[in-house]
């Protein structure tokens, strides 16, 4: 029964990917490339290379964070859509403390301190919305999701004024300090960030599948009536559960911060940006850490990939943006199917049986 | 002459067959009760009569020709009216808007404007035809059960069927509306009605029908007359094997003059601001098992969540062994010595989607051998697990699987493991055998007396009259959020307590409080 259920998670997570993989190869088709080598570089270059492979993983740490800042939110059925906003709080301060510390730090100390600025600043903006639905019963998906663009705003004005570096051309916040950048192994992106990834992805894998939290938040994400007649308190778990999901995405902006930016510019998160991205992620990898993990490098793979088919094939880039909108767009059918049933009722039209919901009293 | 009949009607769910050849005959105007034990497959039997289920293979006759129904809307064309055991009515709208709701009077057929006069006496006119006890212009919500029973029934029979089926008519109604909806159904039959009444409770059986056919396990094992037959017999033909119908209290009053559970003066509100429990003051004593009888919906319900910690108390106290435990969360009960049964199996005491040994810690996940430091020890919560399997004898299909794979009995009995393991001192347990076979009802009546003979107090909260009289020490009736009377079960009949269930107060009950 275990069995059955994971693999037909695997093909809830699967199917979507290939879909878009293939509905993308029809518009290479149309290009007028071959879509099977531009596939093959696509992910060749960012997965079986060993430059390129490090490159992935450098890319997936914030990802990873986020995807389970969304995860451990989500598994309980309590939406943090602010993990985007909390993410860009914690990277600007963790840049802000980055550029004002002395060049005499220790380099440990001072990267220390820089993610911790970063998580506190994630943990405190959760708290608001966090406070909100636990003690006032206040939708927390409406809070989050608005209070990022509010987050955003202010950024843009701190970032443009009080904390602006006026020796670059444009708007953006001094370069951190060499002692709070993580340095690079090798000739690759990668830094000590994708291993603080990695760290909390196993905290976060025994947190969710072993412990007694872990346990409390998938009751009170299947059954909220349930979790509090066994004595759950749930609104003390809703704080708990928010305040890790701040922390991760604090993190998330800190280590890219620290491992990539290096000072906060008003794009510093990307399109969609990493918050939207770890959604993704959290969806792709159905809400388990093993899962969020594969998805994670999977698709930092697509994001590093894209360079590499502007270099080597006359496919734009951008192409790679479709196929992210199809995944996304598949994903979506996959939720509709859950609530509606779609799939059995078009299967019962074609075979002619119907099959009424009514059958649970049997 | 047959007016309904089935040919080897079978019904699967995949590789369970809910109904396997099953071969009933009705003759018209008589009372049919289809009888069985929960889960044997009656339900699954009229969905697919009404139209909600299509069989897998089988045949459906109505007035001896072969007929495919489609759809409920299909079966009243038919002729084949359905009553649910949840009531399908619009509490806001007055009895005849209900009854001809979807088939609105017009003042003319073209008309958009509804002519609520044709409308009023066209209703009158159905309740007087069949002598049955409303007002066509009262409010749903005003209206008893019984009433709104009676509704639901006119709805039906407004669209000229004359096959009607019941499902579980009486489980809703205090004893006195029982014998009502009896001598209407009687009426109905009088008038050339055909009537199908599902049910398990078999008193009501004898009472009412012709002729019983009993559902075991998806097959029929009995076709019988109802002059022919006794309680006994349909009993036994239902499990299979002699059973007594109700483990008895024989023991002696031993509770000894300790008071185990106190509660004084609660008053609660629910969340329209409506005062639900008025002044509920008992106390229940070492050894010693207090019923609480009611009708559904009489502050039970509300009753059980301010014990159980998921209601707060506007007013009052409660206390185990003199500890104030009031308004406490439902772990701070438990670690008090309260074991909880609760009252909706699968909203408050289990969760369907989690796997059986999940279920078999909760409540009890913060305990010392179960978690260490915040990690939960699988092997031990395993170890657990086996062990309420094996000792009440918890019958699973798959060890590893969900608990929504269990019949209702065995997925009780894992709440009845999991409570009664942890050595509480004090146990309320409400509708503790709702939907639940007759096997494990009798085994989880054992469970309870032992559980009181051993020294410990019970909190009985039941709408099934016979098993607070047959269990309890004391019984006290709730009646609109108040208590209206104590009595004791040895002391007075059923029909002493139905009339305090429907708020009648006679001078027998002692003590009764406001």
């Amino acid at each position: 029964m275990k069995r059955m259920d994971f693999g037909k998670r695997l093909v809830n997570s699967v199917l979507p990917v290939l879909l878009a993989f293939v509905i993308g190869g029809i518009v290479i088709l149309m290009i007028g490339e071959n879509p099977l080598d531009t596939y093959g570089i696509l992910l060749g270059k960012s997965l079986f290379t060993v430059k390129g492979f490090l490159n992935t993983l450098h890319y997936a740490s914030p990802l990873i964070l986020t995807g389970l800042a969304i995860a451990v939110t989500f598994k309980a059925n309590i939406f943090n859509m602010g993990v985007e906003g909390q993410l860009l709080l914690g990277a600007f301060f963790s840049g802000i403390v980055g550029t004002s510390l002395p060049a005499s730090l220790n380099p440990a100390a001072a990267q220390l301190l820089c993610l911790a600025v970063g998580v506190i600043c994630g943990v405190v903006f959760a708290l608001v919305p966090a406070i909100l639905k636990a003690y006032c019963h206040v939708n927390e998906m409406v809070v989050t999701l608005m209070l990022n663009y509010a987050m955003i705003k202010v950024l843009e004005f701190l970032a443009t004024g009080v904390f602006r570096d006026y020796s670059s051309g444009y708007v953006c916040t001094p370069i951190i300090k060499e002692n709070a950048m993580f340095p690079r192994f090798g000739n690759s992106k990668l830094t000590m960030f994708f291993f603080i990834a990695i760290l909390v992805f196993i905290v976060m894998y025994v947190v969710m599948n072993k412990s007694k939290l872990g346990y409390e938040i998938t009751a009170i994400g299947k059954n909220p009536e349930f979790a509090e007649a066994t004595g759950m308190k749930v609104h003390k778990k809703i704080m708990i559960m928010m305040i890790i999901s701040g922390a991760l995405s604090g993190l998330a902006g800190a280590g890219y911060m620290m491992s990539e930016q290096f000072k906060y510019t008003l794009s510093f998160s990307g399109n969609p940006g990493l918050g939207w991205d770890g959604m993704l992620i959290a969806l792709l990898g159905g809400h388990s850490p093993v899962g969020i993990l594969v998805a994670a490098i999977f698709y930092s793979a697509l994001k590093t990939g894209a360079d590499h088919i502007n270099l080597y094939s006359t496919v734009p880039k951008e192409i790679v943006s479709v196929i992210q909108g199809l995944i996304i767009l598949f994903l979506a059918v996959k939720f509709v199917d859950e609530h509606t049933n779609i799939r059995e009722k078009l299967f019962r039209k074609k075979t002619g049986k119907p099959e009424t919901a009514i059958s649970e009293e049997a | 002459m047959s007016i309904i009949k089935t040919i080897d009607l079978t019904k699967k769910f995949g590789d369970f067959t809910a109904n396997d050849r099953i071969n009933i005959s009705v003759e018209k105007q008589e009372i049919k009760c289809i009888v069985g034990e929960n889960g044997a497959g009656k339900s699954t039997l009229m969905n697919m009569l009404y139209g909600l289920l299509r069989p897998t293979s089988g045949k459906i006759l109505l007035h001896e020709k072969e007929t495919v129904i489609n759809g409920p809307m299909d079966a009243i064309a038919h002729g084949l009216g359905m009553v649910h055991q949840h009531f399908k009515l619009v509490p806001s709208l007055t009895v005849y808007e209900n009854i001809l709701l979807g088939a609105e009077l017009k003042k003319s057929s073209k008309s958009p404007i509804i002519d609520r006069k044709k409308e009023i006496d066209e209703v009158k006119k159905l309740i007087e035809k069949y002598k049955f006890e409303l007002d066509p212009t009262d409010k749903i919500e005003d209206i008893s059960v019984g009433g709104r029973q009676r509704v639901e029934i006119l709805k039906m029979l407004y669209r000229n069927v004359d096959i009607l089926i019941l499902d579980e008519p009486t489980a809703v109604l205090t004893p006195q509306e029982v014998d009502e909806l009896f001598v209407n159904l009687k009426e109905l039959r009088a008038q050339g009605k055909t009537i199908i009444v599902i049910t398990h409770k078999l008193r009501e059986v004898m009472e009412l029908s012709d002729s019983v056919t009993v559902i075991k396990q998806g097959k029929v094992v009995g076709n019988v007359l109802t002059k022919d037959t006794s309680e006994e017999e349909l009993a036994q033909m239902m499990v299979g094997r002699e059973v007594v119908l109700t483990v008895q209290n024989t023991a002696e009053n031993k509770a000894s003059e300790e008071i185990a559970y106190q509660v004084e003066d609660v008053c609660t509100i629910n969340d329209y601001g409506k005062e639900v429990l008025q002044n509920i003051s008992f106390c229940v004593h070492k050894g010693e098992i207090l019923g609480v009888a009611g009708v559904e919906g009489n502050g039970q319900s509300e009753l059980v969540k301010v014990l159980t910690g998921l209601m707060k108390t506007t007013k009052g106290k409660v206390s185990i062994y003199g500890k104030d435990v009031t308004d406490k969360w439902p772990d701070e009960l438990r670690q008090n010595g309260l074991g909880i049964i609760p009252e909706d199996r699968y909203a408050q005491g289990l969760c369907g989607t989690m796997s059986i040994a999940d279920n078999c810690i909760a409540g009890y996940h913060s305990v010392p051998d179960v978690c260490k430091f915040g990690l939960l020890d699988r092997k031990n919560i395993s170890c657990k697990r086996d062990r309420f399997v094996k000792d009440f004898d918890i019958r699973v299909g798959d060890i590893n699987g969900n608990v929504g794979q269990l019949s209702g009995g065995n997925a009780q009995k894992i709440i009845i493991a999991r409570e009664f393991e942890s050595n509480p001192k004090l146990l309320i347990a409400c509708q503790p055998t709702r939907g639940v076979d007759i096997g494990s009802i009798e085994f989880i009546h054992k469970q309870i007396l032992d559980f009181r003979n051993k020294g410990n107090a019970v909190l009985l909260i039941s709408s099934e009259l016979s098993e607070v009289m047959s269990l309890s020490d004391r019984i006290i009736v709730m009646y609109k959020g108040r208590i209206i009377g104590e009595l004791s079960p040895k002391e007075v009949s059923r029909s002493e307590i139905g009339l305090l269930m429907a708020g009648i107060q006679n001078n027998k009950a002692k003590g009764a409080f406001i």
